[in-house]
């Protein structure tokens, strides 16, 4: 590529509680390690919008930031939504998804609207899910941590896949794909635990400029780490190793 | 036992002391900043009852005070003080009647735990609502100002905070979920004017005091701070700064926490995260150059996401990457560019290892580790344990 792939993310600070915003430095990282240069532009306005932008990641944040971060965010609708019509990559975990939604309701009662570009709704669960999280997708299987008190509902059509430990959506899913948009609950380093993942979103953000991917040494050799990493939590939850 | 056989035993042994109950909370700092309050209460010949170890829970609390406790459950000594872990506290709170409370930060700690700083700050301020005498703040922490705000003004409220070049030398912040937007007058507070190593400023009441800290960094200087401001709430009029800064200053370095000790005649530097706040402060001010470096992780530290935010590259060579979560720390380490020549679960096997590695040329070796980590290093190498680590 000529010019560097260029990842945002979106509201570091805001919505980066558990180090989701590092999903960032993995793509860029993942990039530059295919021979691609990378650079992470930290988006905290509209003013802060680069003219390209490849791919992007929103995280998840603390509920007294909801309404604050769902305002800067909603200056930015247009944006979100011709990327997310265009193919740009885009990868939204916690509360960065469900404010992308049609809308939050509280345990109060209280309703935070959403952004709506992505189908369903976040509604209160009787107790948080906090435990390491196996879902079943085409990018192999996702092992995670997640740790929300708010299931996902209205999106049961397309979801990442099929829950085969812990809560995720709640109902037997986790996730939501629409194009190659994600939103997930794995919170955290989800892209390097699950460099499947990351490759999908990379693969798609280069073919928007009609580059290919193949993944550099260094993936291959970190990789080999976060398939060690999972395999640890699957034996502790009897499941297969890989 | 006795919770259940005389269940107002704890708060009321806790509230019987005639000088009051002094309360540590807060997310990070509390053990440090315990130890040199104790240190500066006795300097001014006060008796003091203390949680020696991390005693966080009923059960550890209520066997520490029955060793102490006379056949009548009476207690020698003119003032408790104790440090409390902000979800047990918060528990335990509405029974104690505590003179003073003094509150570190809040920082987003054991993720599985308390979830986010919301919640982290609700917990204290219902510890902090207890408080009859002086509720002690940290007035760069943008929750505890807000919690302070709220007090109903039964207590009165002591500040403590950096200057602004403290602030500026220290880039990345200093670890609190939100920092306040401007920094503490030395009309208003206690303030931390500079820190260069293991010596620091202070300024209190107008007057500028030297002060030597147990390691090098910011946040050991900030718990000195925090020590001081609540030694001089609880003491008064009695309080005499020099005396609680020459105790303070003496104080020797606790195990783990930036202590060097001697292993297999090598001088070793020990290390311990408890937090990203705290591991991000201690990988930039690791010394230059330090090129033999351990890394464990265990299983303390449940949720691996949690240290992601801390930047590592300054690390940037890690000899070995071990601890239960050494697959998951490695990875960090590749992302961040941190080159890690083995990866070694077994600690022993990569203790061992590394203490069998020839002198470095530059630094000490230096192991980083995480609580879980930083004992089962301690036991296998045969030291000496904080009393708090062989719970």
């Amino acid at each position: 590529m000529s010019r560097p792939l260029t990842i945002v993310s979106l509201l570091p600070e805001l919505l980066g509680t558990n180090g989701d915003a590092a999903n960032a430095r993995v793509l860029a990282q993942r990039a530059r390690w295919a021979g691609a240069p990378a650079t992470v532009v930290e988006v905290r306005s509209a003013e802060d919008l680069p003219d390209q932008v490849d791919a992007v990641v929103v995280g998840s944040g603390s509920d007294s930031d909801l309404m604050r971060a769902r305002d800067i965010l909603a200056t930015m609708t247009t944006e979100l939504r011709t990327w997310a019509t265009a193919g740009v990559p885009i990868l939204l975990v916690g509360t960065g998804w469900e404010l992308l939604s049609w809308g939050i309701e509280l345990a109060d009662g209280g309703v935070i609207e959403g952004l709506g570009i992505v189908a369903g709704r976040a509604v209160p669960m009787p107790s948080r899910a906090t435990d390491d999280i196996v879902v079943t997708s085409r990018h192999g299987r996702l092992i995670g941590f997640e740790n929300h008190s708010r299931s996902y509902v209205g999106a049961e059509a397309s979801p990442l896949g099929p829950v085969v430990s812990g809560t995720g959506n709640g109902a037997g899913t986790e996730g939501l794909v629409m194009g190659s948009l994600i939103g997930t609950h794995l919170h955290g380093p989800v892209l390097a635990r699950n460099p499947g993942l990351a490759d999908h979103l990379l693969r798609a953000a280069l073919a928007r400029d009609g580059h290919k991917y193949h993944p550099g040494q260094r993936s291959l050799a970190a990789d080999e780490m976060a398939k060690a990493a999972r395999n640890q939590i699957a034996v502790r939850l009897g499941l297969p190793t890989e | 036992m006795v919770n259940r056989i005389a269940p107002g035993f704890l708060p009321r042994t806790l509230n019987s002391f005639p000088g009051g109950l002094i309360i540590v909370t807060g997310s990070s700092g509390k053990s440090t900043t315990t130890k040199m309050l104790v240190a500066a209460l006795r300097a001014h010949g006060t008796v003091v009852f203390t949680n020696q170890s991390t005693a966080n829970i009923s059960q550890g609390l209520t066997s520490a005070l029955l060793e102490r406790a006379s056949l009548s459950g009476h207690i020698a000594g003119d003032i408790a003080v104790l440090e409390m872990d902000e979800g047990h506290g918060a528990l335990i709170a509405g029974s104690l009647t505590p003179r003073v409370v003094a509150l570190t930060n809040v920082m987003v700690d054991q993720i599985d735990r308390f979830h986010d700083s919301d919640m982290v700050a609700t917990m204290l301020a219902k510890i902090a609502a207890r408080a009859t005498g002086t509720v002690v703040i940290n007035a760069d922490d943008q929750y505890l100002t807000d919690l302070a705000a709220r007090l109903d003004g039964a207590a009165a409220v002591a500040r403590y905070g950096v200057s602004a070049e403290v602030l500026t030398a220290n880039p990345r912040g200093l670890g609190y979920s939100a920092t306040t937007a401007t920094r503490l007058g030395s009309r208003d507070g206690m303030v931390l004017t500079s820190v260069q190593g293991r010596r620091a400023t202070v300024s209190i009441g107008g007057v500028e005091y030297p002060l030597g800290l147990p390691a090098r960094g910011t946040h050991y200087a900030v718990d000195a701070l925090t020590a001081l401001c609540t030694a001089s709430a609880a003491l008064g009029g009695r309080f005499d700064p020099a005396l609680a800064i020459d105790a303070i200053s003496t104080i020797p370095p606790v195990f783990g926490r930036g202590e060097i000790v001697t292993v297999r005649g090598q001088q070793v530097e020990f290390v311990l995260v408890q937090n990203p706040a705290s591991f991000q402060l201690n990988v930039d001010s690791l010394e230059p150059g330090t090129e033999q470096i351990l890394v464990a992780i265990g299983s303390d530290v449940r949720d691996p996401s949690y240290f992601w935010p801390v930047n590592t590259s300054g690390l940037g060579r890690v000899r070995i990457a071990s601890g239960s979560k050494a697959h998951d720390i490695a990875l960090q380490l590749a992302y961040d560019d941190v080159v890690v020549d083995r990866i070694e679960p077994d600690l022993g096997l990569a203790l061992d290892d590394f203490l069998a590695l020839p002198e470095p040329l530059a630094g000490l070796k230096t192991i980083i580790f995480s609580a879980d980590s930083m004992r089962r290093t301690r036991a296998h190498l045969g030291l000496a344990t904080n009393k708090e680590e062989q719970e």
